[in-house]
């Protein structure tokens, strides 16, 4: 099939990188959970313990994963992740932020009309006009399920306050 | 006797015409759920949850649950048609189901993979027909420190029978506590961890990780992969159907094993991916030529199929009786439960013989229906997935985005399936279990509010632990077996080694 590409990322440097964050993340915990005090009160377990001890596990632990990942390097050239993999990641992640971005701003109607045709048009090669009328035809789907049978409201932005829809 | 009065009851409630239809569509919602990848059985119960807020509890659980049985069948068949598992409990159905699907007996594979999970499905439903009263009123004996003691064993088994390095299911696990310690104390009021932010007051909630970890993270490696579904044609011939029914009835031992080493994986919390695994390996250690497995052996279909389903069906039974769910899935619906007003555990028979019979009742009716369903619609699903990913993919990334703004339509929540996404696939990339942190992030409070009073009832004694009861000790001196059984094992290991 395809050649396989280069390395971008490799494993062992994702293992430690995310043993890392993880830490950083248990430390943040300990850190915040310190606020209502971690020890005992009169009544028990200050509200800080709990979380004081499960940010010091998560610490404890993700040094476990460090070390493991540090004895296992030499059995483990892996890559976690190649350029061309890296890439199609890339092509999806992206625009998916850009959907949330405009989501905010514009509210999601306007937002998936907006994410679905593009990504028909530039990333599957759809004619404008299909792509298109699929994306507004999801639009108006979405809406009359949510909102109109379920009553559940979507994020709305000026555009529906433009045509008076609530 | 009496659970089969309560039974009776609850079929009549879960036989109404408003009921079998939700039981259809839930069905086949699941089953699309089931079939596209990127899309589980816990964010497709994640993503319908949020419409069933205003529902009446016993119609939205049967609705949910029917979901469930649906997606479990929808995975069986991409993993026969496309070599593509559409969950990962039916991993295991690719190895004999794709071979047996490309010699061209794909029909004998579907219906006796369907038939199969049915059997397993019923075993299952049996099982907490008849044991569900009895560990309820088991579970009332229970006090705070009972109740942590179950929850310890809950998680002690993902580390002690999880496939994953130990260290990482308790980073998994610890980083589902964190997120369930953000916001609001239920004890004292104070607000947690949310380091000056006033939208995390309200907390983390478990449905947008659900819908992050599972969804966006499934999707990101599928399109990792560039997915191509290169399947073959999907007709279903109705002899071929009879037939393979007709054949089912000669792998009564795969089919008897199976069933009983999926209830036992989905009362205890493995789940149904382990169940599969675990009944594959099994069904090729016990049969007489090895060498058929991986090539099309029907044996290879049927053993994962039967466990997949009577762990998906048992996982019910721990978390209607004891509130502590035995998978993923489970979780997310229990958590609906507590949304929906209803307390999952032991006083839930007692208030609510309605809701826990009816729902049982249903998980009967659900899947059969399933069944007839599933095959109905083979041809169906096997067209929707020749429907490029290009529009496939972005239209799923809404429907997540969609679910996970209609939890609370908070903008806060979009944001954060962001991050999640991207936690769950690096995690799972990593070998990083995510059910321990759904589950966590579920039972959080409860386990930290038993931890809490069982504190207080002993002032500050762990020793309460082994002294309240019996029970207690037993419970705990298992769980801490387990815990600590990577440890053992290796011991033992070395020990066998030195002799």
């Amino acid at each position: 099939m395809q050649t396989p590409s280069a390395t971008l990322v490799s494993r062992f440097a994702m293992e430690v990188a995310s043993a890392c964050f993880v830490m950083a993340i248990g430390a943040l915990v300990c850190f915040g959970a310190r606020e209502f005090g971690i020890g005992w009160g009169d009544a028990g377990p200050q509200p800080g313990y709990f979380p004081f001890y499960v940010g010091l596990i998560i610490v404890i632990a993700s040094c476990g994963v460090l070390v493991q990942a540090l004895l296992q390097r030499r059995d483990r050239r892996e890559s976690f992740l190649t350029r061309e993999q890296g890439g199609r990641i890339l092509a999806f992640f992206g625009p998916m932020l850009g959907f949330v971005v405009l989501s905010v701003l514009l509210g999601m109607y306007v937002a998936l009309t907006i994410y679905l045709c593009s990504v028909m048009v530039v990333q599957g090669g759809y004619r404008f006009h299909k792509a298109a009328a699929i994306s507004v035809a999801t639009a108006v789907i979405s809406y009359v399920v949510f909102e109109v049978w379920f009553l559940v409201p979507l994020l709305k932005g000026p555009l529906e306050a433009w045509l008076g829809v609530h | 006797m009496e659970n089969f009065g309560n039974l009776m009851d609850g079929f009549g409630i879960a036989l109404s015409f408003y009921h079998l239809a939700l039981m259809a569509a839930g069905v086949l919602l699941g089953i699309l759920v089931g079939v596209l990848p990127g899309l589980g059985a816990p964010n497709g119960v994640s993503l319908l949850l949020p419409l069933t807020f205003t529902m009446d509890p016993v119609s939205a659980i049967i609705l949910l649950t029917s979901m469930y049985w649906g997606a479990l069948f929808g995975g069986s068949t991409t993993s026969i048609l496309f070599n593509i598992p559409g969950e990962p409990s039916s991993v295991a159905t690719t190895f004999d189901g794709y071979p047996m699907a490309q010699q061209g007996k794909a029909t004998q594979a579907l219906t006796l993979a369907f038939m199969s999970a049915g059997t397993g499905a019923l075993f299952g439903v049996v099982l907490i027909t008849a044991l569900s009263t009895w560990v309820a009123q088991f579970a009332l004996k229970f006090s705070s420190p009972e109740y942590f003691a179950v929850y310890l064993l809950t998680f002690a088994s993902f580390i002690g029978m999880g496939s994953a390095s130990p260290f990482k299911a308790v980073v998994s696990m610890m980083l589902g506590f964190a997120c369930a310690a953000v916001g609001m104390d239920g004890v004292s009021g104070n607000v947690r961890l949310t380091f000056g932010f006033t939208a995390l007051i309200s907390g983390i909630s478990f449905l947008v990780a659900v819908i992050g970890l599972f969804g966006i993270g499934e999707l990101l490696q599928t399109m990792e992969e560039g997915l191509r579904f290169e399947g073959l044609h999907a007709r279903i011939n109705i002899r071929d159907v009879f037939h393979a029914i007709y054949t089912l009835p000669k792998y009564w031992v795969t089919l008897l094993r199976s069933a009983l080493i999926g209830c036992w994986m989905g009362i205890t919390p493995g789940g149904p991916t382990a169940a599969s695994f675990m009944s594959y390996g099994l069904a090729k250690r016990f049969a007489r030529n090895k060498e058929n497995f991986g090539k099309g052996d029907p044996n290879g279909v049927i053993a994962p199929e039967t466990a997949d389903h009577s762990a998906g069906t048992c996982a019910i039974l721990p978390m209607l009786a004891l509130g502590v769910p035995g998978s993923a899935t489970a979780a997310v619906m229990m958590g609906g439960l507590m949304i929906w007003g209803l307390t999952p555990g032991p006083m839930l028979f007692i208030e609510r013989p309605d809701f826990v019979w009816s729902l049982i009742a249903s998980m009967y009716l659900g899947n059969v229906m399933a069944v007839v369903l599933v095959l109905a619609t083979v041809p169906f699903f096997a067209a929707i997935l020749r429907i490029p990913f290009s529009i496939i993919g972005p239209m799923i990334v809404v429907v997540c985005f969609i679910g996970a703004y209609t939890i609370a339509g908070s903008t806060l929540d979009l944001w954060l399936v962001l991050p999640f996404g991207i936690l769950g696939y690096v995690f799972k990339k990593l070998d990083y279990p995510i059910a321990p942190m759904v589950l966590a992030m579920v039972l959080g409070d409860k386990a930290e509010d038993a931890f809490r009073q069982s504190m207080i009832f002993s002032k500050g004694s762990l020793g309460i632990f082994w002294t309240n009861s019996m029970l207690v000790a037993s419970i705990m001196t298992i769980a801490m077996l387990l815990l600590f059984w990577p440890l053992i094992g290796k011991l033992i290991g070395r020990l066998r080694r030195a002799i």
